[in-house]
């Protein structure tokens, strides 16, 4: 019998304007897509070919079973219940309650500002981080920030003292550091945080070392713009910006939401949410309110994605366009290279006149790595813009008097130093080759957490503490001060940076096996009284520290402002030619999975797919489809894209006739595996894989940096037809987690920053391709409109002004055709009992695709909340990644012939839509049905719940969810170690991790899920449950109370209702974009009955149900994406119409 | 031809069969009783390293549960007295018993076998990692002690009184009105439903009304006040897997 196939509908006519994709494989719809799209999982385990294998495989797995249960027999002879101990504490620790958790604030110090943080602990074991939202500098939490908690755990975290890579002992090495420092002439070299009491110590460090230098160094942190800002506004000072006030941005290549912050973006969002935060505003009043983001840049950010105009403009180029732009602004400056011109320059000019229209309420942001002369010129155009102490604030931080990395080497060359104290998060070794071999010269000390290519190179590394294990402070971004707790004392007695600051002091190294009180909280203690908060008498002085312990900031505290007017000398710019396909310009990007390259080892961030590209476990080196074109590399990567289309054709097969059994056995999923080419540029070398990025400017390479820090020999079975020379010298540089993951890019890089010129590309001669995990379309949903966009400005076409667009969200695609949906099944039980039956609760989340830019945090939060395992670059490559949320990543355009004829490539650009998409716990869930064991099945107040302990894993769910939410566990991920080549198939004589380290991290209230279980998103269950049992603790202290005792109170489902937007799950609370609502249906006040009613109807016109015309009803409900273009600029009338149709 | 089989064998197969029938019967039999919780479990009364007496301290000497417990209200988890806890009382009282030299090893630093490690007591009641059970919540909505471990203040050394197997579980939550009782009784662990009933007119009259029998049961007693309590209280014990496995 032939399998029936449910056919959707097709696209209503003349409502194709867009065309959607995800890869180059889709954009040209191949075959080997098709049958990807077709299967629930990638080659999962069906490796059956026809009927006949079918019976012998059944057959066989006959034979096992019954050999199995036989054997089993046997083992109940020993069936003893095995004696279990209970060991509470000798002296209880105050506050500590067995089984619940502590919540303490703390703070992630980072350059550009402090993440503030509050720390879930269970007793005495940091688990999950949150952002602290009642701090005033509170700006959500990245994926960094989310899985830095992992750091703390990762069992390859040095340990020892090390001496050139050797060993040494404790003992030792405090001699050592006494000897290092002997001569006085010691350099320090901090991160780019700023922290009061490490200024405190520097000032006392200078004292006694009368030869100290001290500077501050980190790989990406963008030397021109501080250079800039330093020469402006003076040393030590910086420009944050406030978005809150900021009604036109134009940004010149920031990603500024993410991987480049200039200020906090809390107030970006806030002005971008249509009907404000809370989902209070009727979005026609609010639609003035709204911001509108141009941008400008060479490959896609999360920033550009987010923007209303985009101009892929390459990285050289920049600088003319900044340039002309500021002569529509009145600022005379020549232009070099000459003016953009026809339908660019009229951009230009639009975006000028808009700018200077939102005088005061308007910000240019130029990318942090650019050269100090055009920050000099941006400074400029925002004076002209009035943006000083409106949208921009130059404060005063406290790292004046710490010199640059080139100040470094210059100070090495000179002979000013002996030794260097290397306490920066950076690897200097690895990022530069200057300062390698400056530090080549003196002797090194080297504080980390990691065994990278510093640590190893370095005279004496010191195993560093966590900032989780340490004491500190540190300032946000507005320079609130905020506190660093520690929540466990140091796992492996690694020291602080503050505790090896002061051991310079007093010559004592703080060992935290011996004494358990560390200096720093001395020294921070200090600081706060005497520095931060000087009051009088003592128990003022407690109070107000406790205070700020509790809440995480002293309230009040914030960077003085620089008041004097910025005026630079106005630069005069070099001309760049413009990049041809001879002469390329290469950016060196900051990646999004290892940042600078010190997340390598962090497994939760590899596996996280990249959010533009969705590589995984790599980075790659990006080309436009046009340069990979006219490079003659485009068709093969389309060829590869496809499994080769010459491969399938030879098979005979019409493309909807394939069989399962078709699929390769390895070159799994259409961009399994991508080119190699090499790159050259200033005469350095490096191979590594291209893919096709879209939206790229023409002529441009991109590449992260980070990458590549160690290889061994299984990293050559990686390549196919051949591979590229690799040397196995840094393997130990990096844990079984960063190893043979990517390629170095930082050698390519060489003394510039951001970008270079003059860079050629070529196919490797050996025709090698290299397997790449990359996950965008994996899980990839048929059906219409997945993700909608709308816009302010009037549709042409169908003559719809904004009103009338917003109530054509719900028609969208093909809403507006399929009929209502009759539900087969009956809302109550055989005893007519409803099924929804709790009236307390019923849960609801909405998604707002309009703040969402897809950075990732969610899905790394959801990872360290509900102890979701990683399953390595192989598995990835298979489909088979754990994410309860994926992060899909859509590119939309106009079809071709939409175009008008004179579009230029500005307009062309394509536009970039994200969507989360989780479970959406269906109503009418089609999963429950097709359970043979009833493991999934619904609960009382609407969710879709999963008893892990109950699936037998037939998988039948996955294979009827139309969402695609649900995910297996084809291995026991979480025993044995992934990570370790080829260890999943060894079976029980594979590397186990049970136990090691990375286990303190599992969350005890959600199951830690095995081998054959499928898994799945259920709204974090565990924190609604705790909701809903603390609001009966609450009524049952209220019914004791109640005269007459507790029979005289009657308890209602109202008062067992839990607090009003209390309970918020963990991709809610890390979103800092407010993308995620979570809330009760039946609470009134509750947010959630915004955007839908008690009977989980949409009220918001722009909330929409995926897959509506399924008939699921699902609980979760996005909300279109508005676009607020400028009806004057060219290619407007292509913004705002990225509704997805994918078939 | 003569027959190679005998006459007797006629009846073979049969008899074979209900051999097996009956031994399988009978391995169904015993699987289901020795291989259940209800045997497993029940009775289950390992040796503590101090054995501490429930009966003299909760009967005799009248101490609520919750002084030892003390966090049982607050958490799902039924906390284990601290070392520091049963030293509030012990440094004064029978300080120099043999049984509790334990306690002296871990808390006594004046005690010569003093080492600082804590007491190990042997877990009696335990349930699969999977189950999620909160003892919060059901000391919350009136739900006692007793209902799940038996008269521990009757017993000398305690045991496992109930088998606690997944279908004791549901037994109440879908019949919970044979354990609601008053929220101030829940840690009474002599509490019956009549006495108190006898004992609280007032409430006597909102139950029962006027026709209140004497002489009823303590089963259709309990049942009565357990039923008025959950309409007056909305009790509605979840029966969705989501209660306890996550």
């Amino acid at each position: 019998m032939s399998k029936r196939k449910w056919q959707h509908p097709e696209i209503p006519a003349g409502d194709a304007t867009t065309k959607v994709w995800r890869s180059a494989g889709e954009l040209e719809d191949t075959p080997g897509l098709r049958q990807w799209l077709e299967r629930e999982f990638p080659r999962a385990a069906e490796t059956m070919i026809d009927e006949d294998d079918r019976e012998t495989s059944r057959r066989s797995f006959m034979k096992v079973m019954g050999a199995s249960t036989a054997l089993a027999g046997f083992g109940l002879a020993s069936c003893r219940r095995p004696e279990e101990l209970i060991v509470p504490y000798v002296n209880a620790p105050e506050w500590v309650i067995p089984g619940k958790p502590l919540y303490y604030a703390s703070s992630i110090p980072a350059a550009g500002g402090a993440v503030p943080a509050v720390v879930t602990n269970y007793q005495g074991r940091p688990t999950k981080l949150e952002p602290n939202r009642i701090h005033p500098g509170n700006d959500g939490h990245s994926a960094f920030a989310q899985a830095s908690i992992l750091d703390l755990y990762n069992p390859a975290r040095s340990r020892d003292f090390l001496n050139k890579g050797q060993k040494v002992s404790r003992a030792a090495a405090e001699k050592q550091l006494a000897e290092l420092t002997a001569s006085g002439k010691v350099g320090f070299v901090f991160g780019e945080d700023d922290s009061a009491t490490r200024t405190r110590l520097r000032g006392e460090l200078a004292k006694k070392f009368s030869a100290a230098q001290f500077y501050s160094y980190e790989a990406l942190a963008g030397a021109g713009r501080k250079a800039s800002n330093e020469a402006t506004f003076g040393a030590g000072a910086e420009v944050v910006a406030d978005f809150s006030n900021a009604k036109c941005i134009l940004s010149l290549d920031s990603d500024f939401l993410e991987l480049d912050k200039q200020g906090p973006v809390k107030g970006y969002y806030d002005r971008r949410h249509v009907n404000g935060r809370d989902y209070s505003k009727d979005a026609i009043k609010n639609q003035k309110n709204l911001n509108r983001l141009y941008i400008a840049e060479p490959t896609y950010s999360l920033t550009g994605g987010m923007a209303d105009h985009r101009a892929p403009v390459a990285p050289s180029q920049l600088g003319r366009f900044l340039a002309q732009l500021a002569n529509e602004l009145g600022v005379s400056v020549s232009i070099p290279g000459g003016k953009f011109t026809g339908k660019k320059e009229k951009w230009i000019k639009e975006c000028a006149k808009d700018l200077a229209k939102n005088r005061g309420e308007a910000v240019v942001l130029l990318g942090s790595r650019y050269d100090k002369e055009l920050h000099d010129l941006a400074h400029l155009v925002n004076v002209k813009l009035g943006s000083y102490g409106k949208t921009l604030n130059a404060v005063k931080t406290q790292k004046a008097g710490l010199g640059s990395a080139a100040q470094l080497v210059a100070d090495v060359d000179a002979g000013k130093l002996d030794t260097v104290i290397l306490l920066t998060p950076a690897n200097p070794v690895l990022e530069s080759e200057a300062l390698k071999n400056a530090l080549a010269k003196v002797k090194t000390v080297q504080l980390g957490l990691r065994l990278d290519a510093t640590a190893r190179a370095a005279d004496l590394h010191v195993p560093a503490a966590h900032y989780l294990e340490s004491w500190g402070d540190s300032f946000t971004s507005n320079g609130v001060y905020t506190i660093v707790q520690p929540m466990i004392l140091p796992l492996y007695d690694g020291v602080s940076e503050l505790e090896l600051l002061l051991s310079f002091l007093d010559g004592k190294l703080h060992n935290s096996k011996v004494s358990k009180v560390s200096p720093a909280y001395t020294a921070v203690r200090k600081t706060f009284d005497s520095v931060v908060n000087p009051v009088t008498g003592a128990k003022a002085a407690e109070a107000a520290w406790m205070k700020l312990l509790r809440e995480g900031f002293f309230a009040g505290s914030k960077y003085a402002l620089v008041s004097v007017a910025p005026t630079p000398a106005t630069p005069s710019l070099k001309a760049l030619a413009e990049p041809s396909a001879k002469a390329l310009d290469i950016v060196y990007t900051t990646d999004g999975s290892v940042f600078d390259g010190r997340y390598i080892d962090n497994a939760w961030l590899q596996e996280a797919p990249d959010p533009i590209s969705k590589v995984c476990w790599d980075n790659a080196i990006y080309l436009s489809p046009e340069t990979a074109k006219e490079l003659g590399i485009y068709e093969e990567l389309v060829e590869l894209e496809k499994k080769g289309a010459a491969w399938w054709a030879s098979l005979g097969f019409d493309d909807r006739d394939l069989k399962k059994s078709d699929v390769p056995e390895e070159g799994e999923g259409p961009s399994l595996f991508a080119p190699v080419a090499k790159i050259k540029v200033n005469g350095v070398e490096l191979e590594a894989p291209v893919i096709v990025a879209f939206g790229m400017a023409a002529n441009v390479i991109a590449i992260s940096v980070g990458y590549g820090q160690g290889y061994d020999e299984n990293f050559a079975s990686e390549f196919k037809s051949g591979g590229i020379a690799y040397s196995q010298d840094s393997k130990d540089n990096v844990s079984t987690v960063g190893l043979n993951a990517g390629f170095n890019a930082y050698p390519l890089r060489g003394g510039v920053d951001y970008f270079a010129q003059g860079a050629s590309i070529a196919r490797v001669e050996n025709g090698a391709t290299y397997k790449m995990a990359r996950t965008q379309e994996h899980h990839s949903m048929y059906g219409r409109a997945l993700a909608r966009e709308i816009s302010t400005a009037e549709d042409k076409v169908y003559h719809r002004d904004y009103e009338a667009q917003i109530k054509n969200v719900q028609k969208q695609g093909m809403d507006s055709h399929a009929p209502m949906n009759m539900s087969l099944y009956k809302p109550e039980d055989r005893d007519g009992k409803p099924l929804l039956s709790d009236k307390s609760q019923q849960w609801a989340m909405s998604i707002d695709l309009n703040v969402c830019n897809g950075c990732n945090a969610c899905l790394v939060a959801c990872q360290a909340e509900n102890n979701i395992p990683v399953v390595g670059k192989v598995q990835v490559a298979m489909g088979r990644e754990m994410h309860w949320i994926r992060m899909d990543r859509y590119f939309a355009a106009p079809d071709n012939d939409q175009y008008k004829a004179d579009a230029d490539e500005w307009e062309k650009s394509p536009e970039m839509i994200p969507q989360p998409v989780a479970c959406v716990q269906c109503e009418a869930a089609p999963c429950e049905t097709v359970c043979p064991v009833n493991a999934t099945v619904h609960t009382e107040d609407g969710l879709n719940a999963m008893a892990y302990n109950r699936c037998i894993g037939t998988r039948y769910c996955a294979n009827n969810c139309p969402y695609k939410a649900r995910r297996f566990n084809f291995f026991d991920y979480n025993k044995r170690n992934p990570l370790i080549h080829k260890n999943l198939y060894k079976g029980p004589l594979g590397v186990k991790q049970e136990g090691d380290s990375k286990s303190l991290q599992r969350n005890p209230n959600v199951s830690v899920r095995m081998r054959g279980v499928m898994e799945k998103c259920t709204y974090c269950v565990q924190r609604l449950q705790s909701a809903k049992i603390d609001a009966k603790k609450l009524v049952k202290k209220e019914a004791l109370a109640a005269s007459g005792g507790s029979t005289k109170a009657a308890i209602t489902a109202e008062k067992l209702m839990p607090k009003t937007d209390a309970v918020r799950v963990a991709c809610q609370d890390a979103c800092d974009a407010g993308a995620i609502v979570f809330g009760n249906l039946l609470d009134p006040k509750s947010m959630i009955r915004r955007v839908k009613d008690e009977n989980n109807k949409i009220i918001n016109d722009r909330a929409y149900d995926l897959l509506n015309y399924v008939g699921t009803r699902p609980r979760t409900s996005y909300l279109a994406r508005v676009k607020n273009p400028n009806i004057n600029m060219p290619g407007k009338e292509y913004v705002g119409k990225a509704t997805i149709h994918m078939h | 031809m003569a027959n190679i089989f005998p006459r007797w064998t006629n009846l073979l197969p049969i008899k074979i069969a209900i051999c097996l029938g009956s031994l399988a019967f009978g391995v169904v039999i015993a699987f289901s009783y020795y291989a259940t919780p209800k045997t497993q479990r029940v009775g289950y009364m390992p040796d503590q390293p101090i054995p501490y007496d429930h009966e003299l301290h909760v009967k005799q000497l009248g101490m609520d549960c919750r002084f030892c417990h003390s966090f049982v209200e607050e958490s799902g988890h039924a906390n284990i007295p601290t070392a520091d806890r049963c030293w509030t009382c012990h440094q004064h009282v029978k300080t120099d018993s043999e049984k509790l030299v334990p306690l002296r090893r871990a808390i006594d630093e004046t005690f010569e076998g003093y080492t600082g490690d804590p007491v190990k007591w042997v877990r009696i009641h335990k349930s699969p990692d999977y189950v999620f059970f909160d003892h919060s919540a059901h000391l919350s909505r009136g739900v006692s002690c007793v209902s799940c471990h038996g008269q521990v203040n009757e017993m000398r050394t305690v045991y496992q009184a109930k088998d606690h197997s997944m279908g004791f579980c549901l037994d109440c939550h879908r019949s919970p009105e044979k354990h609601l009782r008053p929220l101030e009784e829940v840690f009474n662990l002599d509490y019956t439903a009549k006495n108190y009933v006898e004992t609280n007119p007032e409430f006597q009259q909102a139950v029962f009304g006027s026709d209140y029998d004497a002489t009823a049961s303590e089963e259709v007693v309990q049942e009565k006040v357990g039923t008025f309590l959950k309409n007056h209280w909305d009790v509605q014990p979840k029966e969705s897997c989501a209660t306890c496995h996550r």
